[in-house]
């Protein structure tokens, strides 16, 4: 199938032990601040690639994103090749995996992590010795199917020779060792991150699988059957298990078989990402390379479109997946009755929110399909801000309508964000994890662009987005309360200055 | 040489220069490093610190470097050099301070000679990257450049004034709270407390911390090195203690501080006495319940050495339960293990407890299952049970196995909000009844 976000892309880096990072293989714009028509242009000339900005603030790492896809796989124990600061917020984190796992009926189980605790004398003599120990001390106590190894910033300049080791050790230990390239540094875009977890999982992880199903009482012909109508799902860190429901829901309805994976998958299943019909992105920026190498090993034919939130996205998604098994008529019928449904459902809070100003920041696919919704129900969408901008979302934006749409690209970067949000006074704003918090010492109520538990997803996730922006404005004296007792550290010069003035062609990346 | 370490309950050098600094008011963190470690570090503590939150800059508002590739190979000092410039006119704060990452380190950049250029902006910079140690080190860090780059020099002593350090901010999740109740009590015998991060403090008064005719370190891990600094650079002497949770502690406490800056006994006995007998009238709440249903505990501490003896002694001590094991995390050189473990002698209780210094959860797990295994083969089994333990959020797991009761007080604690709560001295011990014993009534 002629796939128009990944046309030219090339998928055979499995031979090599690291993936080429997003900056070498794809590209895009990570700080831009103007016009959306402007961004359009600029965007297809090149010029918005090119630019940096001077006053930079925290953003994200790509060892965190990998973490996010590695650290959902069952009976894995993560050593984090690295000082004990990166992954460190995992000491908080027990409880969240474990909360994940139980909504999917998952056994619970203790998140094992090892740092190697790299120290100055590492740093002179090389980390491997101790990584070894890590490694078969991980072996001998847990006896996991997996040990994944993260690598952080330090090995990744003194030169720890990681997949050598892996090599070495790979016959004298029962877990498939999986070694991860994910140095902070190496990339301006954190979606990097999302690759090396995937490399990881491509070349080290997943394997032949033994027998064709689970019990062994399937037939050549049914195990085909099976096949030809599964569909794999390809789930994110930032989705919950009941947009999976919604999906499988959707999917099943069209009378096809749903399989989600990768996030919380056992090995058994991964070594079967091969069986199925169809491989499915939910969200482009996260799986082309999973999905793009799925189909050079399989031969899997793949959709990779757009992230089916709200209705026209949802409605597209199916028309991508309805159009490979040839059932036009089917998804037609389905939408036809899911919309139906759906809009007299939303009535009683698009009578709240129509002609609300909304502001929508986060990540690119994300916003813009959410943007895309609230405008469908009526709402102003007055200004947007995306983490970094790609190829794979150019087509969304050139279905916005309006010219002047302020766009402000950068990967948090508060204190840009909320100068624009204070001209822009949005009634409303939904942003991702990180930003709310400022976002309500400006005043403004909001409400989360994702959650691990929240169905944003399908016809069921567009009833919720907008549930919980009707429901946010049902009282919003938080956000008054906190913005009239608070102080933000953002000086006068910076508030009264232009964010477009910040944005210079850069230097060095 | 260290070892690597299981489910670490410590951030990096440059986490505890985040958590540090962000703890000090109007003081911004500039974080020579790459993109993400700011924000990342900085939310270990806002969210695993019982949701401290970001503060005034912390989280993502934290003015990065941002050194990416090319950096690595061509040098950071330059975008170090307009970050500080652009922070110093868009961030309001009264000190910038440069802090660094293992990356710039490893290429060599000397940020803290770029931030030097800065100095009358109320620039200075530290050396913190995350190989040079834990959270510990990084406070250290911090609180050493500030006592010599920022606290001014004076011969004039204040002779009722001490600086009192080792409460890390963010480590210590009880941070605020423990300084306000031990800040007032101190206050109570005329003593005034220096400490960084209260309520109250602010640049302009840690320029007089010079003044002070005492440094006490709350702990044996953090803050020695800033006590040296102290002394060495303004010639105050220190001494380290506990962190004082209940009467008993705290009694030893005010006297060790009160006779070494020569405050006369009455003042200080009479506030022992009302203070403890404020403690009782409380504690006497719950002496009905506490013996009808019979609340002594087999107590397991595991937690770092700042916490590790207080809580035991305070459960040992005040609520006569039976110190059974602690498990003590960030100790490796065996002369401090065995000073550490001598502690322990003084309690009165006849079970003292076993002690074991470990820094991988698996095997403080595999000792915890030998002791329950032992003794569950035998129809009649004299087992600790019941059971209680006091820890961080990384031993709820055990608890859960194990069908104790628990309560986690060591960082990390993700399954709680603290606010002001604190748990030293005579009211903060109250605190931590209420919590250890709400444990206990939870399910009724």
């Amino acid at each position: 199938m002629a796939n128009l976000l990944t046309g030219d892309l090339k998928y055979d880096y499995l031979s090599v032990d690291e993936p080429p990072v997003r900056d070498e293989r794809i590209g895009g714009c990570t700080a831009y601040f103007g016009c959306c028509s402007g961004l359009k242009e600029d965007f297809r000339k090149g010029c918005a690639q090119a630019l940096n900005r001077k006053f930079s603030q925290s953003g994200g790492c790509q060892l965190m994103l990998a973490m996010g896809i590695i650290n959902t796989i069952s009976n894995i124990v993560t050593i984090i090749h690295s000082p004990l600061g990166c992954c460190s917020n995992l000491a908080g984190m027990a409880g969240v995996r474990n909360i994940s796992r139980a909504s999917r009926g998952l056994k619970t189980e203790n998140q094992t992590f090892i740092h190697t605790n790299l120290d100055e004398l590492d740093v002179v003599n090389g980390g491997i010795e101790k990584l070894r120990r890590a490694i078969l001390y991980a072996d001998k106590e847990y006896q996991p199917e997996v040990i994944a190894i993260m690598n952080g910033c330090v090995p990744g300049v003194i030169g720890d020779d990681v997949d050598g080791l892996v090599r070495e050790l790979q016959p004298k230990v029962s877990a498939r060792l999986v070694p991860v390239h994910c140095e902070g540094f190496k990339s301006r875009f954190v979606s990097s991150g999302y690759d090396a977890a995937n490399h990881g999982i491509l070349k080290y992880l997943i394997r032949e699988p033994k027998d064709t199903d689970e019990s062994g009482t399937e037939t050549e012909y049914e195990s085909k059957e099976r096949i030809s109508k599964t569909v794999n799902i390809f789930n994110v860190g930032s989705n919950s298990h009941k947009d999976e429901l919604e999906l499988s829901r959707l999917i099943k309805k069209l009378g096809l078989i749903p399989r989600i994976v990768p996030l919380h998958a056992s090995v058994y299943d991964l070594d079967r990402l091969g069986e199925a019909a169809l491989n499915v992105s939910i969200c482009a920026t996260h799986d082309d390379y999973m999905l793009g190498h799925l189909k050079e090993r399989y031969g899997t034919e793949y959709v990779l479109d757009v992230l089916p939130i709200g209705i026209n996205c949802t409605n597209r998604w199916l028309r991508k997946i309805a159009g490979h098994f040839h059932l036009e008529k089917e998804v037609e019928e389905l939408i036809e009755e899911e919309t139906r449904e759906l809009i007299k459902a939303i009535e009683p809070f698009v009578k709240v929110l129509k002609g609300k100003r909304a502001f929508v920041g986060g990540g690119e696919t994300r916003i813009l399909t959410t943007a895309d919704f609230y405008r469908s129900i009526g709402m102003e969408i007055v200004g947007i801000k995306s983490h970094n901008l790609d190829r794979f979302v150019q087509y969304l934006l050139d279905e916005i309508d309006n010219p002047h749409l302020p766009v402000e690209v950068a990967a948090g970067q508060p204190a840009e964000e909320l100068n624009l949000l204070k001209r822009l006074k949005p009634d409303i704003y939904i942003g991702h994890i990180g930003a709310n918090g400022w976002v309500t010492k400006l005043g403004i109520p909001n409400i989360p662009l994702f959650g691990t538990t929240i169905n944003y997803m399908g016809y069921s996730g567009a009833y919720e987005l907008a549930r919980r922006a009707a429901r946010a404005l049902k009282n919003t004296i938080f956000s008054k309360n906190i913005s009239q007792n608070t102080e933000l550290p953002l000086s006068d010069e910076w508030m009264q200055t232009y964010p477009k003035k910040n944005i210079v062609r850069g230097a060095l990346f | 040489m260290s070892d690597f370490i299981e489910r670490s309950k410590f951030s990096c050098a440059l986490g505890g220069a985040i958590t540090t600094i962000t703890a000090i008011p109007k003081a911004i963190p500039i974080v020579h490093a790459s993109g993400g470690c700011a924000a990342a570090l900085s939310n270990t503590y806002n969210l695993s610190s019982g949701y401290r939150g970001t503060g005034y800059c912390g989280g993502n508002m934290i003015p990065t470097s941002n050194i990416t590739q090319s950096h690595i190979v061509f040098g950071g000092e330059e975008k170090l050099a307009g970050q500080i410039e652009s922070t110093i006119r868009y961030i309001k704060g009264d000190l910038y301070i440069v802090v660094t990452g293992c990356q710039t380190e490893l290429i060599g950049d000397d940020a803290v000679g770029v931030a030097l250029k800065y100095r009358e902006n109320n620039v200075i910079g530290v050396s913190t990257p995350g190989f040079k140690g834990n959270t510990l080190r990084g406070y250290d860090e911090v609180l050493c450049t500030l006592i010599k780059e920022v606290v001014e020099k004076t011969d004039e002593k204040e002779e009722k004034t001490i600086n009192l350090i080792g409460i890390v901010p963010g480590h210590d999740v009880f941070f605020k709270g423990n300084i306000e109740h031990l800040t007032d009590l101190l206050k109570r015998i005329g003593i005034r407390a220096n400490t960084f991060f209260g309520d109250g403090e602010s640049i302009e008064k840690i320029k007089t911390y010079g003044r002070a005719k005492l440094t006490v370190v709350l702990s044996e891990t953090a803050g020695q090195l800033a006590a040296k600094a102290f002394e060495n650079v303004h010639k105050i002497p220190y001494i380290t203690t506990d962190l004082p949770i209940g009467p008993k502690a705290t009694e030893k406490f005010l006297k060790l501080i009160g006779e070494a800056l020569g405050i006369e006994k009455e003042i200080i006995d009479r506030v022992v006495k009302d203070e403890k007998k404020y403690f009782y009238s409380y504690l006497e709440r719950i002496v009905d319940a506490a013996s009808d249903l019979d609340f002594q505990r087999y107590a397991v501490i595991v937690a770092d050495s700042y916490y590790a003896y207080p809580l035991t002694e305070f459960v040992s001590e005040e609520l006569g339960w039976i110190p059974y094991f602690v498990a003590v995390n960030d100790i490796e050189d065996d002369k401090l293990q065995e000073e550490y473990k001598n502690k322990f002698d003084r309690l009165t209780s006849y079970t003292k407890p076993e002690i074991l210094f470990e820094s991988k959860s698996g095997l403080i797990e595999k000792k915890l299952d030998l002791i329950f295994k032992e003794q569950t083969d035998s129809k009649y089994h004299d087992r600790p049970e019941p059971m209680f333990i006091i820890g961080s959020v990384v031993e709820r797991g055990l608890a859960k196995k194990y069908g104790t009761g628990f309560l986690s007080v060591a960082f990390p604690v993700s399954n709680r909000v603290v606010l002001n709560k604190g748990y030293a001295g005579f009211r903060g011990a109250l605190t931590l009844t209420e919590d250890l014993l709400s444990e206990l009534v939870s399910a009724r």
